[in-house]
Protein backbone atom coordinates (compact mmCIF):
# COMPACT_ATOMS: atom_id res chain seq x y z
CA UNK A 1 0.00 0.00 0.00
CA UNK A 2 1.26 3.37 -0.40
CA UNK A 3 0.02 4.80 2.00
CA UNK A 4 2.91 6.66 4.44
CA UNK A 5 3.43 5.31 8.67
CA UNK A 6 2.39 8.99 9.09
CA UNK A 7 0.78 11.40 7.33
CA UNK A 8 0.74 14.78 9.13
CA UNK A 9 4.70 15.03 8.60
CA UNK A 10 5.97 14.83 5.26
CA UNK A 11 9.73 12.38 5.63
CA UNK A 12 12.69 13.72 4.53
CA UNK A 13 14.96 11.30 2.09
CA UNK A 14 18.49 11.76 0.68
CA UNK A 15 19.23 10.62 -2.15
CA UNK A 16 23.11 10.14 -2.73
CA UNK A 17 23.89 9.15 -6.02
CA UNK A 18 27.02 10.31 -9.10
CA UNK A 19 24.85 9.97 -11.80
CA UNK A 20 22.30 12.95 -12.07
CA UNK A 21 19.75 10.91 -14.24
CA UNK A 22 19.27 8.23 -11.77
CA UNK A 23 18.82 11.09 -8.82
CA UNK A 24 16.31 12.68 -11.10
CA UNK A 25 14.32 9.46 -11.93
CA UNK A 26 13.96 8.51 -7.86
CA UNK A 27 13.41 11.80 -6.65
CA UNK A 28 10.48 12.33 -9.04
CA UNK A 29 8.54 9.00 -8.20
CA UNK A 30 9.60 9.32 -4.80
CA UNK A 31 8.23 12.92 -4.19
CA UNK A 32 4.99 12.35 -6.46
CA UNK A 33 4.64 9.86 -3.56
CA UNK A 34 4.64 12.25 -0.71
CA UNK A 35 8.43 12.51 0.43
CA UNK A 36 10.38 15.42 0.71
CA UNK A 37 13.88 14.54 -1.55
CA UNK A 38 17.06 16.01 -1.07
CA UNK A 39 20.33 15.30 -2.72
CA UNK A 40 23.45 14.54 -2.64
CA UNK A 41 26.26 13.59 -5.66
CA UNK A 42 29.31 12.22 -3.38
CA UNK A 43 29.60 10.89 -0.24
CA UNK A 44 31.37 13.80 2.24
CA UNK A 45 28.51 16.22 0.65
CA UNK A 46 25.83 13.31 1.85
CA UNK A 47 27.23 13.16 5.30
CA UNK A 48 27.35 16.71 5.84
CA UNK A 49 23.93 16.94 4.25
CA UNK A 50 22.79 14.08 5.83
CA UNK A 51 24.19 15.78 9.63
CA UNK A 52 22.56 18.78 8.82
CA UNK A 53 19.09 18.28 7.67
CA UNK A 54 18.70 14.67 9.14
CA UNK A 55 16.47 12.96 6.91
CA UNK A 56 14.64 9.81 7.74
CA UNK A 57 15.84 7.31 5.18
CA UNK A 58 18.94 7.70 3.07
CA UNK A 59 19.27 6.05 -0.27
CA UNK A 60 23.08 5.24 -1.01
CA UNK A 61 24.60 4.72 -4.21
CA UNK A 62 27.65 1.83 -3.79
CA UNK A 63 30.09 3.43 -7.12
CA UNK A 64 31.18 6.95 -6.31
CA UNK A 65 34.06 9.25 -7.01
CA UNK A 66 35.98 10.50 -3.92
CA UNK A 67 35.08 7.47 -0.85
CA UNK A 68 32.57 4.91 -1.86
CA UNK A 69 29.12 4.19 -0.56
CA UNK A 70 30.52 2.00 2.00
CA UNK A 71 32.93 4.25 3.66
CA UNK A 72 30.04 6.93 3.33
CA UNK A 73 28.14 4.51 5.33
CA UNK A 74 30.60 3.80 8.23
CA UNK A 75 31.20 7.54 8.63
CA UNK A 76 27.15 8.19 8.92
CA UNK A 77 27.45 5.14 11.29
CA UNK A 78 30.19 7.16 13.33
CA UNK A 79 27.92 10.38 14.42
CA UNK A 80 25.28 10.33 16.74
CA UNK A 81 22.92 12.81 14.21
CA UNK A 82 22.96 10.10 11.67
CA UNK A 83 23.85 7.21 13.65
CA UNK A 84 20.10 5.88 13.46
CA UNK A 85 18.90 7.18 9.68
CA UNK A 86 18.11 3.71 8.09
CA UNK A 87 20.53 3.53 4.79
CA UNK A 88 19.53 1.74 1.60
CA UNK A 89 21.83 0.72 -0.62
CA UNK A 90 21.03 1.38 -4.47
CA UNK A 91 23.92 0.00 -6.98
CA UNK A 92 24.71 -1.98 -10.07
CA UNK A 93 26.90 -4.23 -8.24
CA UNK A 94 25.08 -7.47 -7.32
CA UNK A 95 27.89 -9.68 -5.65
CA UNK A 96 27.32 -11.82 -2.90
CA UNK A 97 30.11 -10.36 -1.07
CA UNK A 98 28.74 -7.05 -1.82
CA UNK A 99 25.99 -7.23 -0.50
CA UNK A 100 27.06 -9.01 2.97
CA UNK A 101 29.37 -6.07 3.21
CA UNK A 102 26.65 -3.50 2.67
CA UNK A 103 24.90 -4.64 5.73
CA UNK A 104 28.26 -5.13 7.67
CA UNK A 105 28.58 -1.73 7.42
CA UNK A 106 25.12 -1.17 8.98
CA UNK A 107 23.19 -0.66 5.59
CA UNK A 108 19.32 -2.24 6.20
CA UNK A 109 18.56 -3.10 2.51
CA UNK A 110 20.41 -3.44 -0.89
CA UNK A 111 18.72 -2.81 -4.07
CA UNK A 112 20.49 -2.95 -6.95
CA UNK A 113 19.86 -0.63 -10.35
CA UNK A 114 18.34 -0.90 -13.06
CA UNK A 115 15.55 -0.50 -10.47
CA UNK A 116 11.60 -0.41 -10.06
CA UNK A 117 10.49 3.09 -8.83
CA UNK A 118 7.60 1.51 -7.52
CA UNK A 119 9.92 -1.32 -5.72
CA UNK A 120 12.13 1.20 -4.70
CA UNK A 121 8.95 3.27 -2.96
CA UNK A 122 8.46 0.12 -1.78
CA UNK A 123 10.90 -0.25 0.45
CA UNK A 124 11.61 3.03 1.11
CA UNK A 125 8.40 2.65 2.80
CA UNK A 126 8.64 -0.14 4.28
CA UNK A 127 11.38 0.83 6.41
CA UNK A 128 10.16 4.50 7.00
CA UNK A 129 7.36 2.57 8.93
CA UNK A 130 9.84 0.17 10.94
CA UNK A 131 11.59 3.10 11.85
CA UNK A 132 8.56 5.20 12.95
CA UNK A 133 7.99 1.88 14.95
CA UNK A 134 10.98 1.87 16.40
CA UNK A 135 11.19 5.58 17.27
CA UNK A 136 7.80 5.15 18.98
CA UNK A 137 8.93 2.30 20.94
CA UNK A 138 11.86 4.28 22.20
CA UNK A 139 9.28 6.91 23.08
CA UNK A 140 7.20 4.38 25.04
CA UNK A 141 10.41 3.31 26.48
CA UNK A 142 11.31 6.74 27.86
CA UNK A 143 8.05 6.97 29.54
CA UNK A 144 8.41 3.91 30.60
CA UNK A 145 11.37 4.49 32.65
CA UNK A 146 10.52 8.00 33.76
CA UNK A 147 7.24 6.04 35.92
CA UNK A 148 9.98 3.30 37.27
CA UNK A 149 11.91 5.35 38.67
CA UNK A 150 9.17 8.10 39.81
CA UNK A 151 8.00 4.85 41.41
CA UNK A 152 11.32 3.82 42.78
CA UNK A 153 11.24 6.87 44.25
CA UNK A 154 8.07 6.73 46.01
CA UNK A 155 8.79 3.23 47.37
CA UNK A 156 12.13 4.63 48.96
CA UNK A 157 9.83 7.72 50.42
CA UNK A 158 7.37 4.98 51.91
CA UNK A 159 9.90 2.73 53.18
CA UNK A 160 12.10 5.62 54.59
CA UNK A 161 8.58 6.68 56.33
CA UNK A 162 7.48 3.76 57.55
CA UNK A 163 11.09 3.08 58.69
CA UNK A 164 10.77 6.78 60.77
CA UNK A 165 7.52 5.72 62.12
CA UNK A 166 8.64 2.29 63.54
CA UNK A 167 11.40 4.07 64.79
CA UNK A 168 8.82 7.04 66.37
CA UNK A 169 6.59 4.25 67.80
CA UNK A 170 9.47 2.28 69.52
CA UNK A 171 10.15 5.67 70.90
CA UNK A 172 7.11 6.86 72.19
CA UNK A 173 6.56 3.00 73.98
CA UNK A 174 9.85 3.41 75.83
CA UNK A 175 9.11 7.12 76.95
CA UNK A 176 5.66 5.37 78.23
CA UNK A 177 7.57 2.90 79.96
CA UNK A 178 10.07 4.53 81.52
CA UNK A 179 7.36 7.44 82.90
CA UNK A 180 5.47 5.32 83.88
CA UNK A 181 8.08 2.96 85.44
CA UNK A 182 10.06 6.23 87.25
CA UNK A 183 7.12 8.07 88.37
CA UNK A 184 5.88 5.06 90.52
CA UNK A 185 8.64 5.90 93.70
CA UNK A 186 8.12 9.81 94.08
CA UNK A 187 4.44 8.18 94.04
CA UNK A 188 4.86 5.62 96.63
CA UNK A 189 6.55 8.80 98.83
CA UNK A 190 3.51 10.51 98.47
CA UNK A 191 0.88 7.42 99.48
CA UNK A 192 3.12 5.94 101.62
CA UNK A 193 3.76 9.13 104.03
CA UNK A 194 0.36 10.81 103.58
CA UNK A 195 -1.14 7.55 105.78
CA UNK A 196 1.63 7.41 108.10
CA UNK A 197 0.73 10.99 109.19
CA UNK A 198 -2.56 9.83 109.16
CA UNK A 199 -2.21 6.48 111.07
CA UNK A 200 0.35 8.62 113.46
CA UNK A 201 -0.98 11.69 113.97
CA UNK A 202 -5.02 10.88 113.97
CA UNK A 203 -5.26 11.46 117.55
CA UNK A 204 -3.32 15.30 117.39
CA UNK A 205 -5.24 16.74 113.99
CA UNK A 206 -8.51 18.26 113.66
CA UNK A 207 -11.34 16.30 111.60
CA UNK A 208 -10.67 18.66 108.38
CA UNK A 209 -6.49 17.70 108.48
CA UNK A 210 -8.04 14.19 108.57
CA UNK A 211 -10.21 14.63 105.15
CA UNK A 212 -7.27 16.29 103.74
CA UNK A 213 -4.78 13.96 104.31
CA UNK A 214 -7.53 11.45 102.87
CA UNK A 215 -8.54 13.04 99.53
CA UNK A 216 -4.58 13.97 99.16
CA UNK A 217 -4.31 9.77 99.56
CA UNK A 218 -7.03 8.74 97.49
CA UNK A 219 -5.39 11.00 94.98
CA UNK A 220 -2.18 9.58 94.86
CA UNK A 221 -3.88 6.20 95.15
CA UNK A 222 -6.16 7.11 91.80
CA UNK A 223 -2.70 8.01 89.89
CA UNK A 224 -0.77 5.10 91.17
CA UNK A 225 -3.62 3.04 89.39
CA UNK A 226 -3.17 5.55 86.26
CA UNK A 227 0.51 4.31 86.23
CA UNK A 228 -0.08 1.17 86.72
CA UNK A 229 -2.51 1.11 83.61
CA UNK A 230 -0.37 2.86 81.80
CA UNK A 231 2.39 0.46 81.96
CA UNK A 232 0.46 -2.52 80.84
CA UNK A 233 -0.65 -0.72 77.60
CA UNK A 234 2.70 0.15 77.02
CA UNK A 235 3.78 -3.09 77.56
CA UNK A 236 1.50 -4.48 74.77
CA UNK A 237 3.74 -3.51 72.29
CA UNK A 238 7.12 -4.41 73.43
CA UNK A 239 6.29 -7.67 75.12
CA UNK A 240 4.32 -8.92 71.55
CA UNK A 241 5.36 -12.30 70.63
CA UNK A 242 4.54 -13.96 67.16
CA UNK A 243 0.87 -15.36 67.06
CA UNK A 244 0.29 -19.39 67.72
CA UNK A 245 -3.02 -21.37 67.30
CA UNK A 246 -4.79 -20.41 70.86
CA UNK A 247 -7.60 -21.93 72.00
CA UNK A 248 -10.23 -19.51 72.76
CA UNK A 249 -12.24 -22.20 74.92
CA UNK A 250 -9.31 -22.20 77.02
CA UNK A 251 -8.56 -18.64 77.25
CA UNK A 252 -12.12 -17.76 78.62
CA UNK A 253 -11.69 -20.11 81.30
CA UNK A 254 -8.38 -18.88 82.51
CA UNK A 255 -10.26 -15.41 82.27
CA UNK A 256 -13.59 -17.09 83.97
CA UNK A 257 -11.51 -17.93 87.07
CA UNK A 258 -9.48 -14.79 87.40
CA UNK A 259 -12.75 -13.34 87.44
CA UNK A 260 -14.00 -15.64 89.92
CA UNK A 261 -14.72 -13.53 92.45
CA UNK A 262 -16.36 -10.96 90.99
CA UNK A 263 -18.62 -13.54 89.41
CA UNK A 264 -19.76 -15.22 92.45
CA UNK A 265 -20.24 -11.98 94.11
CA UNK A 266 -22.51 -10.68 91.09
CA UNK A 267 -24.39 -13.53 90.84
CA UNK A 268 -23.87 -13.50 87.00
CA UNK A 269 -24.44 -16.08 85.01
CA UNK A 270 -21.66 -16.93 82.38
CA UNK A 271 -22.43 -19.05 78.99
CA UNK A 272 -20.22 -19.79 76.93
CA UNK A 273 -20.98 -20.70 73.24
CA UNK A 274 -18.56 -22.84 71.25
CA UNK A 275 -14.89 -20.85 70.62
CA UNK A 276 -12.58 -21.32 68.06
CA UNK A 277 -8.77 -21.71 67.68
CA UNK A 278 -7.58 -18.52 66.37
CA UNK A 279 -4.01 -17.04 65.92
CA UNK A 280 -3.18 -15.27 68.79
CA UNK A 281 -1.22 -14.11 71.61
CA UNK A 282 -2.08 -16.45 74.60
CA UNK A 283 -1.71 -13.27 77.28
CA UNK A 284 -2.74 -10.60 75.44
CA UNK A 285 -5.84 -12.47 74.92
CA UNK A 286 -6.25 -13.45 78.44
CA UNK A 287 -6.59 -9.84 79.04
CA UNK A 288 -8.89 -9.08 76.24
CA UNK A 289 -11.71 -11.63 77.20
CA UNK A 290 -10.44 -10.90 80.97
CA UNK A 291 -11.65 -6.59 80.38
CA UNK A 292 -14.78 -7.37 78.56
CA UNK A 293 -16.03 -10.21 81.04
CA UNK A 294 -14.73 -7.72 83.42
CA UNK A 295 -16.93 -4.87 82.23
CA UNK A 296 -20.06 -6.65 81.18
CA UNK A 297 -20.12 -7.68 85.26
CA UNK A 298 -19.09 -4.51 86.31
CA UNK A 299 -22.19 -2.77 84.52
CA UNK A 300 -25.32 -4.90 84.79
CA UNK A 301 -28.42 -3.39 86.07
CA UNK A 302 -28.99 -4.92 89.13
CA UNK A 303 -31.18 -8.46 89.06
CA UNK A 304 -29.97 -11.52 87.01
CA UNK A 305 -27.08 -10.61 85.21
CA UNK A 306 -26.65 -13.16 82.29
CA UNK A 307 -23.38 -13.27 79.95
CA UNK A 308 -22.97 -14.75 76.70
CA UNK A 309 -19.39 -15.68 74.87
CA UNK A 310 -19.75 -16.50 71.22
CA UNK A 311 -18.30 -17.07 67.87
CA UNK A 312 -19.16 -16.88 64.26
CA UNK A 313 -17.45 -17.52 61.31
CA UNK A 314 -17.03 -14.38 59.42
CA UNK A 315 -15.82 -15.74 56.46
CA UNK A 316 -11.98 -14.43 56.89
CA UNK A 317 -11.66 -14.38 60.14
CA UNK A 318 -13.41 -15.16 63.44
CA UNK A 319 -15.66 -13.01 64.54
CA UNK A 320 -16.33 -13.39 68.82
CA UNK A 321 -18.78 -11.46 70.85
CA UNK A 322 -19.17 -10.92 74.49
CA UNK A 323 -22.81 -10.10 75.28
CA UNK A 324 -24.53 -8.85 78.45
CA UNK A 325 -27.86 -7.34 79.66
CA UNK A 326 -26.70 -4.66 81.57
CA UNK A 327 -27.25 -0.90 81.61
CA UNK A 328 -26.11 -0.15 77.76
CA UNK A 329 -24.26 2.29 76.22
CA UNK A 330 -26.10 5.52 73.94
CA UNK A 331 -25.16 4.85 70.13
CA UNK A 332 -22.91 8.69 70.58
CA UNK A 333 -20.42 7.03 72.51
CA UNK A 334 -20.20 3.89 70.69
CA UNK A 335 -16.88 5.07 69.58
CA UNK A 336 -15.77 7.41 72.41
CA UNK A 337 -15.25 4.55 75.03
CA UNK A 338 -12.10 2.91 73.17
CA UNK A 339 -10.31 6.02 73.61
CA UNK A 340 -7.80 5.84 76.19
CA UNK A 341 -9.14 7.14 80.06
CA UNK A 342 -12.63 7.98 78.20
CA UNK A 343 -15.68 7.07 80.97
CA UNK A 344 -19.19 7.50 80.86
CA UNK A 345 -20.12 7.57 84.41
CA UNK A 346 -18.55 9.15 87.75
CA UNK A 347 -16.11 6.95 89.62
CA UNK A 348 -17.98 7.11 92.58
CA UNK A 349 -20.95 4.83 90.64
CA UNK A 350 -18.46 3.07 88.56
CA UNK A 351 -15.03 2.58 89.56
CA UNK A 352 -11.90 2.19 86.83
CA UNK A 353 -9.38 4.67 85.05
CA UNK A 354 -11.29 4.01 81.57
CA UNK A 355 -8.54 2.15 79.77
CA UNK A 356 -10.13 -1.03 80.06
CA UNK A 357 -11.32 -0.88 76.27
CA UNK A 358 -8.45 1.35 74.69
CA UNK A 359 -6.34 -2.02 75.79
CA UNK A 360 -9.10 -4.33 74.23
CA UNK A 361 -8.81 -2.51 71.15
CA UNK A 362 -5.38 -2.25 71.19
CA UNK A 363 -4.55 -5.84 71.28
CA UNK A 364 -6.98 -6.59 68.63
CA UNK A 365 -5.27 -3.76 66.51
CA UNK A 366 -2.38 -5.86 66.75
CA UNK A 367 -4.39 -9.38 65.88
CA UNK A 368 -5.44 -7.25 62.64
CA UNK A 369 -8.66 -6.92 63.91
CA UNK A 370 -11.67 -4.93 64.71
CA UNK A 371 -13.32 -4.52 67.52
CA UNK A 372 -16.84 -2.22 68.19
CA UNK A 373 -20.01 -2.58 70.07
CA UNK A 374 -23.75 -3.11 69.57
CA UNK A 375 -26.00 -2.01 72.43
CA UNK A 376 -29.26 -0.49 73.49
CA UNK A 377 -29.18 1.96 76.32
CA UNK A 378 -31.18 0.29 79.62
CA UNK A 379 -30.68 -3.59 77.29
CA UNK A 380 -27.79 -4.23 77.58
CA UNK A 381 -24.62 -4.69 74.99
CA UNK A 382 -22.76 -6.37 73.12
CA UNK A 383 -18.87 -6.13 72.33
CA UNK A 384 -17.39 -8.11 68.95
CA UNK A 385 -14.20 -8.48 67.64
CA UNK A 386 -12.48 -10.04 64.81
CA UNK A 387 -9.72 -12.65 65.36
CA UNK A 388 -7.36 -14.04 62.70
CA UNK A 389 -8.02 -17.87 61.96
CA UNK A 390 -5.46 -20.65 61.88
CA UNK A 391 -3.66 -20.83 58.85
CA UNK A 392 -4.31 -17.80 56.71
CA UNK B 1 17.38 -22.01 119.78
CA UNK B 2 15.12 -19.39 119.44
CA UNK B 3 16.84 -17.70 122.75
CA UNK B 4 20.26 -17.84 120.79
CA UNK B 5 19.00 -16.44 117.84
CA UNK B 6 18.02 -13.16 120.14
CA UNK B 7 21.11 -13.15 121.69
CA UNK B 8 22.87 -12.68 118.66
CA UNK B 9 21.86 -9.42 116.93
CA UNK B 10 21.19 -9.30 113.73
CA UNK B 11 22.91 -7.41 111.50
CA UNK B 12 20.74 -6.17 107.90
CA UNK B 13 22.46 -4.22 105.18
CA UNK B 14 19.97 -2.11 103.13
CA UNK B 15 21.15 -0.65 99.68
CA UNK B 16 18.68 1.85 98.69
CA UNK B 17 18.98 5.42 97.88
CA UNK B 18 15.61 6.96 98.79
CA UNK B 19 15.90 8.66 102.02
CA UNK B 20 11.91 8.02 102.34
CA UNK B 21 12.00 4.07 101.76
CA UNK B 22 14.88 4.19 104.12
CA UNK B 23 12.81 5.71 106.97
CA UNK B 24 9.97 3.87 105.96
CA UNK B 25 12.18 0.39 105.92
CA UNK B 26 13.74 1.01 109.53
CA UNK B 27 10.61 2.01 111.15
CA UNK B 28 8.53 -1.01 109.64
CA UNK B 29 12.09 -2.99 110.79
CA UNK B 30 11.37 -1.64 114.53
CA UNK B 31 10.82 -4.50 116.91
CA UNK B 32 11.40 -4.98 120.28
CA UNK B 33 11.72 -8.86 119.94
CA UNK B 34 14.98 -9.38 117.74
CA UNK B 35 16.84 -7.03 118.08
CA UNK B 36 18.73 -5.92 114.79
CA UNK B 37 20.79 -3.15 113.64
CA UNK B 38 20.11 -1.96 109.97
CA UNK B 39 22.97 -0.18 108.31
CA UNK B 40 22.51 1.90 105.39
CA UNK B 41 24.19 2.33 102.22
CA UNK B 42 22.83 4.20 99.42
CA UNK B 43 24.73 3.49 96.36
CA UNK B 44 26.02 0.33 94.66
CA UNK B 45 29.94 0.90 94.56
CA UNK B 46 30.30 1.90 98.45
CA UNK B 47 27.53 -1.59 99.42
CA UNK B 48 30.24 -3.52 97.83
CA UNK B 49 33.01 -1.79 99.73
CA UNK B 50 31.14 -2.68 103.11
CA UNK B 51 30.55 -6.09 101.99
CA UNK B 52 34.06 -6.30 101.48
CA UNK B 53 35.33 -4.27 104.53
CA UNK B 54 36.83 -2.22 102.12
CA UNK B 55 38.11 1.57 103.45
CA UNK B 56 36.18 3.14 105.52
CA UNK B 57 34.29 0.21 106.16
CA UNK B 58 37.14 -1.59 107.81
CA UNK B 59 35.51 -2.81 110.63
CA UNK B 60 31.80 -3.40 109.43
CA UNK B 61 30.12 -6.72 110.39
CA UNK B 62 29.06 -9.16 107.95
CA UNK B 63 25.20 -8.79 107.70
CA UNK B 64 23.39 -11.80 107.99
CA UNK B 65 20.59 -10.51 105.37
CA UNK B 66 20.72 -8.07 102.37
CA UNK B 67 17.41 -5.94 101.33
CA UNK B 68 18.78 -4.36 98.09
CA UNK B 69 16.92 -2.47 95.78
CA UNK B 70 17.64 -2.49 91.81
CA UNK B 71 17.91 1.29 90.58
CA UNK B 72 20.86 2.92 92.71
CA UNK B 73 23.56 5.26 91.70
CA UNK B 74 26.80 4.53 90.22
CA UNK B 75 26.94 0.42 90.55
CA UNK B 76 22.60 -0.63 89.72
CA UNK B 77 21.51 -3.47 91.77
CA UNK B 78 21.94 -6.13 89.22
CA UNK B 79 25.40 -5.17 89.14
CA UNK B 80 25.38 -5.37 93.03
CA UNK B 81 23.90 -8.98 92.97
CA UNK B 82 25.80 -10.46 90.82
CA UNK B 83 28.97 -9.35 92.24
CA UNK B 84 27.78 -10.92 95.69
CA UNK B 85 26.19 -14.12 94.27
CA UNK B 86 29.72 -14.81 92.42
CA UNK B 87 31.67 -13.87 95.26
CA UNK B 88 33.30 -16.72 97.31
CA UNK B 89 33.12 -14.79 100.31
CA UNK B 90 29.87 -13.03 100.02
CA UNK B 91 27.26 -15.49 98.19
CA UNK B 92 26.08 -17.02 101.27
CA UNK B 93 24.51 -14.11 102.55
CA UNK B 94 20.38 -14.07 101.92
CA UNK B 95 20.02 -11.19 98.95
CA UNK B 96 16.05 -10.16 98.99
CA UNK B 97 15.72 -7.70 96.25
CA UNK B 98 13.10 -4.82 97.38
CA UNK B 99 12.50 -2.92 94.54
CA UNK B 100 9.58 -0.64 92.86
CA UNK B 101 9.77 -2.60 89.27
CA UNK B 102 6.72 -5.26 89.06
CA UNK B 103 8.09 -5.39 85.21
CA UNK B 104 9.05 -9.35 84.35
CA UNK B 105 12.54 -9.10 83.19
CA UNK B 106 13.42 -7.19 85.77
CA UNK B 107 12.00 -10.36 88.21
CA UNK B 108 13.15 -12.87 85.89
CA UNK B 109 17.01 -11.34 85.89
CA UNK B 110 17.28 -11.03 89.28
CA UNK B 111 16.26 -14.70 90.00
CA UNK B 112 19.08 -15.70 87.17
CA UNK B 113 21.23 -14.08 89.12
CA UNK B 114 20.73 -15.67 92.37
CA UNK B 115 18.61 -13.26 94.11
CA UNK B 116 17.25 -15.38 96.86
CA UNK B 117 14.19 -13.66 96.14
CA UNK B 118 12.20 -10.90 95.03
CA UNK B 119 9.26 -8.66 96.40
CA UNK B 120 7.90 -5.64 94.83
CA UNK B 121 7.02 -2.77 97.04
CA UNK B 122 3.61 -2.55 97.54
CA UNK B 123 2.46 0.99 97.43
CA UNK B 124 0.04 0.94 100.13
CA UNK B 125 2.34 2.28 103.82
CA UNK B 126 0.07 -0.75 105.50
CA UNK B 127 0.85 -3.21 103.01
CA UNK B 128 4.37 -2.06 102.76
CA UNK B 129 5.25 -2.00 106.87
CA UNK B 130 3.70 -5.71 106.85
CA UNK B 131 5.86 -6.79 103.73
CA UNK B 132 9.25 -5.42 105.56
CA UNK B 133 8.14 -7.23 108.82
CA UNK B 134 6.99 -10.37 106.78
CA UNK B 135 10.45 -10.40 105.36
CA UNK B 136 12.10 -10.04 108.83
CA UNK B 137 9.88 -12.40 110.48
CA UNK B 138 10.53 -15.16 107.47
CA UNK B 139 14.59 -14.79 107.41
CA UNK B 140 15.32 -13.86 110.97
CA UNK B 141 13.05 -16.43 112.24
CA UNK B 142 12.06 -18.89 110.42
CA UNK B 143 14.59 -19.62 108.46
CA UNK B 144 18.27 -20.66 109.61
CA UNK B 145 20.56 -18.50 108.17
CA UNK B 146 23.68 -19.63 107.16
CA UNK B 147 26.61 -19.92 109.96
CA UNK B 148 28.86 -16.59 110.07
Amino acid sequence: MYCLPDSSTRHVVLVVDDTVANVAVLAEHLSANGLEIIVAQNGEESVERARFAKPDLILLDIMMPGIDGFETCRRLKSYRETRDIPVIFTTALADIGDKVKAYEVGGVDYITKPFHVEEVFARVNAHLALQAMQRAMAAQNRLLQQEIAARSAAEEVLACRTKELARSNAELEQLAYVASHDLQEPLRMITSYLQLLDQRYTNRIDADATEFIAFAVDGAKRMQTLIDDLLTYSRLGSRARPLQPTSCADIVSDALLCLRAAIEDSGADVVCGDLPTVMGDERQLLQLFQNLIANAIKFGKGGAQVIRIDAEDAGSAWCLSVRDNGIGIAPEYFERIFVMFQRLHTRAKYPGTGIGLALCKRIVDHHQGRIWVESELGQGSVFKFTLPKVGD
Amino acid sequence: MAVLKALHPIEILLVEDSPGDVRLTREALKDAKITNTLHVIEDGVLALDFLYRRSPFESAPRPDLILLDLNLPRKNGREVLAEIKSSDFLKSIPVVILTTSSAEEDILRAYNLHANCYITKPVDFNQFTTAVRTIKDFWLTIVTLPPK
